[in-house]
């Protein structure tokens, strides 16, 4: 029997959770719960979640694992929660309209989102193989919903089908890959992984590098990097707007966390093995996503593999595997969660119906219709692009500084000029906005005040994060895990 | 004076101008450019004292004065850190004036979205002053690259048929040089602390302070240096634009509007330059002479090749902007003959280049925004319906190529001295650049306003008025000045050019 305790830190996943099963409860009776009363609850579940998360973190404040060493409340597990609580509360601002508009049943829309979030939390503090499968199923099978929504739509059918197919066979590999270090090592406890890991492969017993290989593979399609990224774009071009925010920050920022977990302490012993293999991911990763999202013309495609891109440099930052490289990666992701978000709502606000209004032709002559989404628009395009003085600029310097510090100049140089390139794609939309004339001349109607709300904490959150990035990057430190082994 | 933060207060009027203007409405253009007009004299009048107030006999880093300091980024050791010294001083005022003269330019030439094109101009002002004032090279490198945002809008809205493809081409050549420069600063940062993998480092506290770098500089080996010289390298001669880096600048300038170009080659170009003696030479001395021979011919490449393209041009702004190449590579030529007069004459250069280029580009723009052309052929003979701006063209001309008793001739035989007493064979050929450049010069002036007045749309055409000659007169009265009387500005520059030559050890 547990400790009693012990549940009580696992306090702000079962209450999540817990406001995700109500919410999809009281949603099936009757007419269900309105469009704005289940977002205000989501938004109040969630609120509740990040007090509790805060208390947990008054009560812990070292490393502490539970369950029989199965979970783990760390800064690193509460610094992920906190951005997967962020990215949720974001877009659920960013959904209400939309869903008001689009006319399906809300609550279970919002139950879901914060079931895959329960899922998520779970994942940052997962401390064995399975725990960390498991959550991740939490996640994922929620997103593969999610993603289909629109059931009446082609393309959000589309999306969930390509989503489903890809991601169980993803997870599939995932959890071979489990099975064979389990089969290597006879354990799937992180810690005891390490040792066994390393032990084992100085026997030469090749079921560790099998091993390894498989798990890395479904991490790799969980963050969208190259050669496991092709579900990424036709999934974040089909799927709701909202979702697709959801599934470029939320998602890939948890998948982000254990994939650092998993390679740092279970796999920090073997560093030697894996850092080639990441670094080969990350450089073609850099440079497909930025090749590919060249020619796109829709801007939810264009972010898609943008969002691919940034995945090839937040893994400099694993690569690096240097107390700096681990902090630019934390940074990274916080910022990227305020730029991706920012940009995302502004595609939500300009959506006119379903999916009319997404390609870059739409923008033309934003900037004279409404200078300040334009302008809003343009700080979040800068921030993506990496230029000052902005939180992606920062985040960036602080990862290449990883890079060079480490030895992996040459991963440096792929990603700078990789940063130089995406310039053309992201300032494709500004031409449309500030260069070109339409026919249109009224501005963009700001009917969605939670909308209009959320993009303007983005883009102040943008400039904050790239002008006075000090106190951010104590938050960062705080997310500081022990890089043991290496 | 000492309490006073006037360099931060220099640097952001034109922001907090822009700031206001964003709620002027838009439907008001006369106030809007007027505001900002007035704006950007203000700055220019809060940065004359700073000439005055500044000690020109400090010596060393000394000579680096109305310091601020404090905290920014302390776990990465970034800091606010402003300062300027003689070279900087003459930047910063250059680019004030410079600003004024281009704010009162506009008036006419733009017509649309006035409200915008002003909050652009006035924030990249602060960009550029960010650039001279930072002693941090962190600092340094965020306002680098913050000023081009607004470039590229004034490019890329204001400018001419083909500016969307010059305003991307600008944008995307400058920000590919900048991001590999960053490598560089971030090798120099590692190493003055942790060190690098294969290079131990220094073991000092995490710093990015251009003071701190200065004096570590000559411990740097050789091998590292050349490495990091080669990625500022990349960064600084892309905004030179040395050749063979220099193919984004002819078509910003053809496009740009035209107080984009007076910038643009008045003041932008300059950072290039700047950066070359403010980090490459005092930091990297080892590298800088071993790869003394390759910048040289680089910049004498410059000179002529510059000067013969200028020569075949039938555009007058594509002429001038070629001229610039020419005459950013008789900067080099002075930096890297590493020594007194030659740095002297370089640093003078790059303020006479930003007087008299940026003059012609006015001038093209007054005749421009008459015409509509700027097509050599289409003119002729003009002295005769524009006597004012006929004689104002000529002594721009005269000390564009350096005719004596104006500031051109100055800076060019200092540069000349210089390179001589290194390599006479260098200043040689760097003579050679002068002669072309009278050539195509007085070549152009000849087409455009001598003979027969044959073009009947040329005839009804008005000489200049009050607000063109307002800002075209202080930049001829500052041409005679430098010409006839340079004593105070290479008092100016007398002690950290020894520094700077200290440094790298001539």
């Amino acid at each position: 029997m547990q400790n009693p305790q012990e549940f009580l830190l696992l306090a702000p996943e079962i209450l999540l959770a817990s406001a995700g099963l109500l919410l999809l409860l009281v949603g099936t009776i009757g007419r269900g719960l309105g469009n704005r009363h289940s977002a205000v609850v989501a938004l109040a579940s969630l609120v509740l979640t990040a007090i509790d998360l805060y208390a947990v973190r008054r009560s812990v404040p070292g490393r502490l694992l539970i369950f029989n060493d199965t979970f783990v409340i760390d800064g690193f597990a509460i610094f992920w929660k906190s951005v997967v609580l962020i990215a949720t509360a974001l877009t659920i601002l960013l959904s209400i309209r939309y869903m008001e508009e689009a006319g399906y049943r809300a609550a279970e829309y919002y139950a879901l989102l914060l079931l895959a979030s329960s899922g998520m939390l779970l994942m940052a503090s997962g401390y064995t193989l399975l725990t960390i499968w498991i959550a991740l199923e939490t996640m994922a099978l929620a997103s593969y919903i999610l993603a289909g929504y629109f059931k009446r739509h082609l393309r959000s059918n589309e999306a969930a089908l390509k989503y489903f197919i890809l991601g169980a066979l993803s997870s599939a590999i995932l959890l071979y890959g489990i099975s064979l270090l389990y089969g290597a090592t006879g354990t799937v406890q992180l810690n005891q992984l390490a040792e066994g890991v390393r032990r084992a492969s100085a026997e030469g017993n090749l079921l560790v590098p099998l091993g390894w290989i498989l798990l890395a593979s479904g991490l790799f399609f969980k963050v969208a990097a190259v050669p496991f990224h092709i579900w990424a774009p036709d999934v974040y071009t089909g799927a709701p707007t909202p979702v697709t925010a959801y599934l470029a920050v939320a998602s890939k920022t948890a998948s982000f966390a254990i994939l650092i977990r998993i390679f740092y302490e279970g796999l920090g012993t073997i560093y030697g093995d894996w850092k080639w293999i990441v670094a080969a991911v990350a450089a073609a990763t850099m440079i497909w996503g930025n090749l590919a999202a060249l020619t796109q013309d829709n801007v939810k495609r264009m972010l898609a593999y943008s969002s691919i891109a940034h995945a090839g440099y937040v893994l400099i930052g694993v690569v690096a595997a240097s107390e700096i490289g681990l902090w630019s990666v934390i940074y990274y992701l916080l910022a990227y969660t305020f730029i991706t978000m920012g940009a995302f709502g502004l595609v939500v606000l300009l959506e006119r119906r379903e999916y009319a209004g997404e390609t870059c032709a739409d923008y033309a002559g934003l900037a004279q219709r409404s200078p300040f989404l334009a302008a809003m628009m343009v700080i979040f395009l800068v921030a993506l692009t990496g230029i000052p003085p902005t939180g992606g600029f920062f985040g960036k310097v602080y990862l290449f500084a990883a890079a060079v510090q480490a030895g992996w100049t040459w991963l440096a140089v792929v990603g700078v000029v990789t940063s130089a390139i995406s310039l053309y794609y992201y300032f494709r939309i500004v031409v449309y906005m500030y260069q070109t004339d339409s026919t249109e001349t009224a501005a963009v109607p700001l009917r969605a005040p939670a909308l209009v709300a959320a993009i303007a904490i983005c883009a102040v959150a943008t400039l904050l994060l790239g002008l006075f990035p000090e106190p951010f990057i104590q938050m960062a430190r705080s997310g500081l895990l022990a890089v043991g082994g290496m | 004076m000492n309490n006073i933060p006037i360099l931060s207060i220099v640097c952001y009027v034109p922001l907090l101008g822009a700031l206001i203007l964003l709620f002027v409405s838009k439907d008001r253009p006369a106030f809007i450019r007027r505001f900002a007009t007035g704006v950007a004299l203000l700055d220019f009048l809060l940065s004359i004292p700073l000439w005055f107030a500044f000690d020109r006999s400090a010596a060393g880093t000394g000579n680096f004065q109305f310091r601020e300091s404090a905290a920014w980024i302390e776990s990465i050791g970034a800091r606010y850190e402003f300062g300027i010294d003689g070279i900087a001083l003459l930047l910063v005022l250059l680019t004030t004036l410079l600003g004024v003269l281009s704010f009162l330019s506009s008036w006419k030439a733009i017509a649309t979205r006035e409200k915008e094109y002003y909050v652009f101009l006035l924030l990249l002002q602060t960009g550029m002053l960010g650039v001279f004032m930072a002693m941090d090279f962190f600092l340094f490198y965020v306002f680098w690259e913050v000023m081009l945002v607004p470039m590229y809008f004034l490019i890329g809205i204001w400018g001419g048929p083909r500016k969307l493809y010059a305003a991307i081409k600008f944008f995307l050549y400058t920000l590919a040089g900048s991001v590999l420069m960053l490598l560089g600063i971030l090798a120099l940062y590692f190493y003055n602390a942790g060190g690098l993998p294969g290079w131990p480092g220094l073991g000092n506290a995490l710093t990015f302070s251009i003071l701190q770098f200065h004096e570590i500089g000559s411990q740097i080996p050789k091998d590292l240096q050349v490495w990091i010289f080669l990625a500022l390298f990349v960064g600084f001669a892309i905004k030179v634009p040395m050749f063979p880096f220099h193919t984004w600048l002819p078509d910003a300038h053809v496009e740009a509007p035209t107080a984009g170009s007076v910038i643009l080659a008045g003041v932008l170009l300059k950072m290039g330059t700047y950066g070359f003696v403010r980090f490459s030479l005092p930091i990297l001395p080892e590298a800088t002479k071993a790869l003394l021979p390759w910048m040289a011919g680089l910049s004498i490449i410059g000179i002529l090749y510059g000067a013969m393209v200028a020569m075949a041009q039938k555009d007058m702004k594509k002429l001038v902007a070629y001229s610039s190449v020419s005459h950013l590579g008789f900067v080099m030529l002075g930096l890297f003959a590493l020594n007194g007069p030659g740095v002297n004459g370089a640093v003078l250069q790059m303020i006479n280049h930003g007087l008299s280029t940026g003059a012609l580009f006015l001038l093209v723009g007054i005749i421009y925004e008459r015409r509509h052309t700027r097509m050599i052929a289409d003119y002729g003979g003009l002295s005769a319906v524009m006597p004012v701006y006929a004689t104002l063209f000529l002594i721009i001309t005269m000390s564009s190529i350096g005719l004596p008793a104006l500031n051109g001739f100055i800076g060019e035989a200092t540069i000349l001295v210089g390179a001589f007493n290194r390599v006479w064979w260098w200043a040689a050929l760097a003579g050679l650049g002068i002669v072309l450049g009278a050539a195509y010069m007085l070549w152009m002036y000849q087409r455009v306003f001598f003979g027969p007045l044959t073009n009947q749309e040329n005839q009804g055409l008005a000489d200049l008025d009050w607000r063109e000659i307002l800002y075209l007169v202080p930049i001829v009265l500052l041409c005679f000045w430098i010409g006839l009387y340079p004593r105070p500005f290479f008092q100016i520059l007398e002690e950290p050019v020894k520094y700077v030559v200290s440094k790298v050890g001539g």
